[in-house]
Parts: structure tokens; C-alpha cells; sequence
């Protein structure tokens, strides 16, 4: 299934990403060749403030923005071209045209006509606007998954190093000792003296602390631990997919990011979500369970043990 | 009360998960600088088995996000968060939960600060931002770890997981918060 999503990940973000552009481009949606008309109040030389009132740009460019009824925004001017600084409060189109010209400071426009405080501007030619956001993003993202990967290694090792200590003081075979009843019931394939289970209960005892980068790699143990035990590399084995979805659920009794973004943005209540999310993921880690038991058995998703061990083979 | 208890017990946990862990192994006699060390090594090459991994999927999913597709799917699913009660500004958060931890972080602090953390809409978001993990990062990292690429129902558990969570968070805020 896997397979489809990243196909249908990638084919519909490209045609989307075309046809939007097609769009646009049909429209003019960025009134490329149309001049634009500001008021500006010189500054010094070459310095000023350029203002265009809210109305003018909703009738240039046919929208409807939310915004005070006069922008104004610095700008320095030459003869020919002027560059206008950007803010906050820069309508989302004037930010595109920056961004698309590789700028997300300011917009480099060409002077065409001065005539008392009114000057008359082109704006860069803006199109292809979603085709280069998909080509920056194929770049920048495929950098972050590196960098993702690179920046785990440090944490990773740490706490790899703490789970062999535990591991060989026998710490680990105690806990999973204390969980049995509950983990041979989830993972009745799984031996229940085998270090897997001793390394998954660690895995989501982290997590439901919120101690997130501890249960990354107590989860990538448990997974090498479940690996130790398929007899087919390269394919999940049941217990690894219910193991995946009881992390995919996310459950834990502090939800600390959210918690602090609420915080910092002001909350007189910030943990008001410490129950509501405990109980939307209590629910999805059931529902998780559950999903993977049942649909471990439907024909399209049978553990095969004979089929071939080659990764040219697609997955179903 | 518990609260406070919850927000110590994430703070202490830590050092003394590692004291324990240390402390223990010492009395049993373990090697404890040896052993850790032995244990240590895995993590480079952990990380760097996950890189194929990592690429394949969150350059897909930046595909995805960069052309504008989104909208699209908020289009089409609308009708259908409506008729469950589900305000249409939080909708995106339900769709990219999975997809981006990152990006639904942004989303969330994003709409929160746009109709205030403590109103309806925000105390909904980030219940929902707290009710999920980024499904696909998960499936990524974990089963690249053992070079897994058949992933067989991991991903449809993962997405009804998901998809579960989501509409709780909507049902608990729904009941104790009302709108």
C-alpha cells in the first residue's frame, strides 16, 4: 500500500502543481505586463515610503484581502527600477512574486512612469509559481532528510548505549517480566522471554512520558529485535506492524510540544489538553491494535513466507 | 494537581531513567563504560540505513505540500467534516497530521495564534496535534532501520489510527468544551 500512497503522494502533487500553474497563467492571476500605480513620499535621495490604498489592489488583481485600508512599505529608488521592502503585513501575491523571484525580502519592480507623488511600476514576471515550489521542495526536503537522519545519530547512540546496560544487567527482562500478560496478548507471535518485548515496552514507556527522542531508539531496538525473528527480510511481520501502529498512535501522558507552542502563545490554560489527547490517542492506539489484528488476515496482506526475497517485488 | 505531577514526571524522567540504568548494571557487575560503548556504536549506522528511507518519503510528502494539493483535498473532504461537526479550519491539521510533524506543528501554532489558544478551534488543534504521531515519518524511520520495503497494512492501520484519533479529539472537545 505503501507503494500507491508515494505514487499518489507524488503524481498528484506534480499535476496539481501543473494545473495551477496552467490556471494562473490563464487568468493572469499575477497581472504580469499590467502596470501598477503608488503613491510614494521621497525620504531622502534615493529612499522612500510607497503606499497603495486596499481598494486599488483588489481591483488590480481582482481579490479580496484583509488588510488596513492604506499599505505602505519602505522602498529605495533608482531611475529605472525600484526595490520595495516587504513585511508582515505584505498582501500573500506581492509575497509570492518576491518569493518566485528567489527573493523574500523585496521585489525588485521597474520604474515606467513618475509624475508628482504617483509612479507607475511593472512587478517581475511571476509564473510557473507551484512547478518551481515543487522543485525547491524536492531539494530542501531531500537536505532535511539527511540532516533529520545526521542529527539523530548523536541521541541515537546515547540511548542505544543505555538500553545495552539495562540489557545486560538483565533491567529490561524484569520490565518485560512485569508486562507479560498485557504484550503476549498483543503479540502472541513474539516468545514471551525474547528481548523484543523487553525493548518495545521501553519504547512506549518513553513515549507515553513524552520523552520522545529516548523512544525513537528503544523502537529501533525492538524493531532489530522483531527483525531477529522474521523469517522473510525485507517484508513486516505482524508483530512489527501491531507494534507500528501502537506508535503511530502517539499515546503519551504529556503531550509536551503542543503544550508548549499553547504556552508560548499565551494560554491561561495550556495542559487543558492533557486529557483530551490522552483520550484521542487512547482511541487510536485501539483502534491501531486493532486495524492491524484484523488486517493482518485479509488475503491482500498475508504474511507469505514463500514468496520471493528480491526488492524488485511489489509490495501490495 | 496531577498536572503537576505529570509536568515534574517529564522533567525527572530522564536523569533518572539514566541513573537507575547505570546504578543497576554497576550492581550487577556489568562493564558499564564497556557495555555502553558496545551499545553506542549502533546508532550510526542506524541513522544512516534510515537516509534512503527518509528521502524517498519526505520528498514525497514535500511534493505534495509544495503544489497546492492540499487544498484540493480540503475541498473534497469538506462536505464530509461538516456533516460530522468538524469547524473547516481545522481540517488541514486532520490531513497533515500524518504526513508532517513539522508542518502540522507550524498549522497548529498557526491557527492558534489566528483565533487564540483557548478558544474552541485551538484547544480542538492541538488536542489533535497531541492525539497523533506523523504517521509516515514513523513507518519511514522504523521499518528503514531493517531495511524493511514491504510494508504490507502498516500503512492502512497507521491512517485508521490516525483517523480514529482525530475524530476523538473532535468528539472529547466537542463534549467537554461544546461549540
Amino acid at each position: 500500500m505503501l507503494n500507491y500512497v508515494w505514487l499518489g503522494l507524488i503524481v498528484i502533487g506534480v499535476l496539481a502543481a501543473a494545473g495551477s500553474d496552467i490556471y494562473d497563467a490563464s487568468t493572469n492571476r499575477y497581472r504580469n505586463g499590467e502596470q501598477f500605480e503608488l503613491q510614494y513620499d521621497s525620504t531622502s535621495a534615493t529612499a522612500a515610503v510607497v503606499s497603495y490604498s486596499k481598494q486599488y489592489y483588489d481591483r488590480f488583481y481582482g481579490v479580496h484581502i484583509e488588510a488596513k485600508d492604506t499599505l505602505s512599505f519602505p522602498a529605495t529608488i533608482t531611475r529605472n527600477s525600484m526595490q520595495i521592502k516587504l513585511g508582515d503585513t505584505t498582501p500573500e501575491l506581492w509575497q509570492t512574486v518576491a518569493k518566485t523571484a528567489d527573493d523574500s525580502k523585496e521585489i525588485t519592480a521597474t520604474v515606467v512612469k513618475r509624475s508628482g507623488n504617483n509612479i507607475l511600476i511593472l512587478l517581475p514576471v511571476t509564473n510557473l509559481v507551484r512547478t518551481k515550489a515543487v522543485l525547491d521542495a524536492v531539494i530542501s526536503y531531500s537536505t532535511m532528510a539527511v540532516e533529520i537522519a545526521i542529527g539523530l545519530i548523536g541521541v541515537m547512540a546515547f540511548w542505544l548505549g543505555m538500553m545495552k546496560l539495562a540489557e545486560d544487567s538483565g533491567l529490561i527482562r524484569i520490565i518485560a517480566r512485569m508486562m507479560r500478560p498485557i504484550m503476549t496478548r498483543i503479540f502472541p507471535e513474539i516468545p514471551p522471554d525474547h528481548p523484543a518485548i523487553g525493548a518495545m515496552i521501553m519504547n512506549i514507556a518513553a513515549n507515553m512520558l513524552g520523552l520522545s527522542n529516548a523512544a525513537t531508539p528503544f523502537g529501533l531496538r525492538a524493531m532489530e529485535e522483531l527483525n531477529s525473528l522474521n523469517p522473510q527480510k525485507g517484508t513486516a511481520t505482524n508483530a512489527m506492524v501491531t507494534f507500528l501502529a501502537i506508535n503511530t498512535a502517539g499515546l503519551t501522558l504529556i503531550p509536551a510540544t503542543a503544550i508548549a507552542v499553547r504556552a508560548a502563545i499565551g494560554s491561561k490554560d495550556p495542559t487543558i489538553i492533557l486529557l483530551t489527547s490522552f483520550f484521542g490517542a487512547g482511541l487510536a492506539t485501539i483502534a491501531g491494535i486493532a486495524a492491524a489484528k484484523i488486517l493482518q488476515r485479509l488475503k491482500v496482506y498475508r504474511f507469505d513466507k514463500t514468496s520471493p526475497e528480491n526488492p524488485g517485488v511489489a509490495e501490495k | 494537581m496531577i498536572k503537576d505531577i505529570l509536568q515534574s514526571l517529564s522533567i525527572i524522567a530522564i536523569p533518572l531513567i539514566i541513573a537507575v540504568f547505570v546504578i543497576y548494571a554497576a550492581r550487577k557487575k556489568v562493564p558499564v563504560y564497556e557495555s555502553f560503548v558496545v551499545g553506542a556504536k549502533g546508532g550510526f549506522d542506524v541513522a544512516i540505513k534510515i537516509i534512503p528511507y527518509l528521502v524517498a518519503m519526505l520528498v514525497a510528502i514535500g511534493i505534495f505540500r509544495a503544489s497546492g494539493a492540499m487544498s484540493i483535498f480540503v475541498g473534497a473532504l469538506s462536505p464530509l467534516a461538516h456533516l460530522i461537526g468538524m469547524p473547516p479550519e481545522a481540517l488541514p491539521m486532520a490531513i497533515l497530521r500524518p504526513l508532517s510533524g513539522s508542518g502540522s506543528l507550524g498549522l497548529m501554532t498557526d491557527i492558534m495564534k489566528r483565533y487564540g489558544p483557548d478558544s474552541f478551534i485551538g484547544v480542538l488543534v492541538s488536542t489533535m496535534y497531541g492525539s497523533s504521531e506523523t504517521t509516515f515519518y514513523v513507518i519511514a524511520v522504523y521499518f528503514g532501520a531493517v531495511n524493511i520495503y514491504r510494508t504490507r497494512h502498516a500503512v492502512a492501520a497507521g491512517l485508521i489510527a490516525d483517523a480514529v484519533g482525530m475524530l476523538g479529539a473532535l468528539l472529547i472537545c466537542r463534549i467537554l468544551f461544546g461549540s
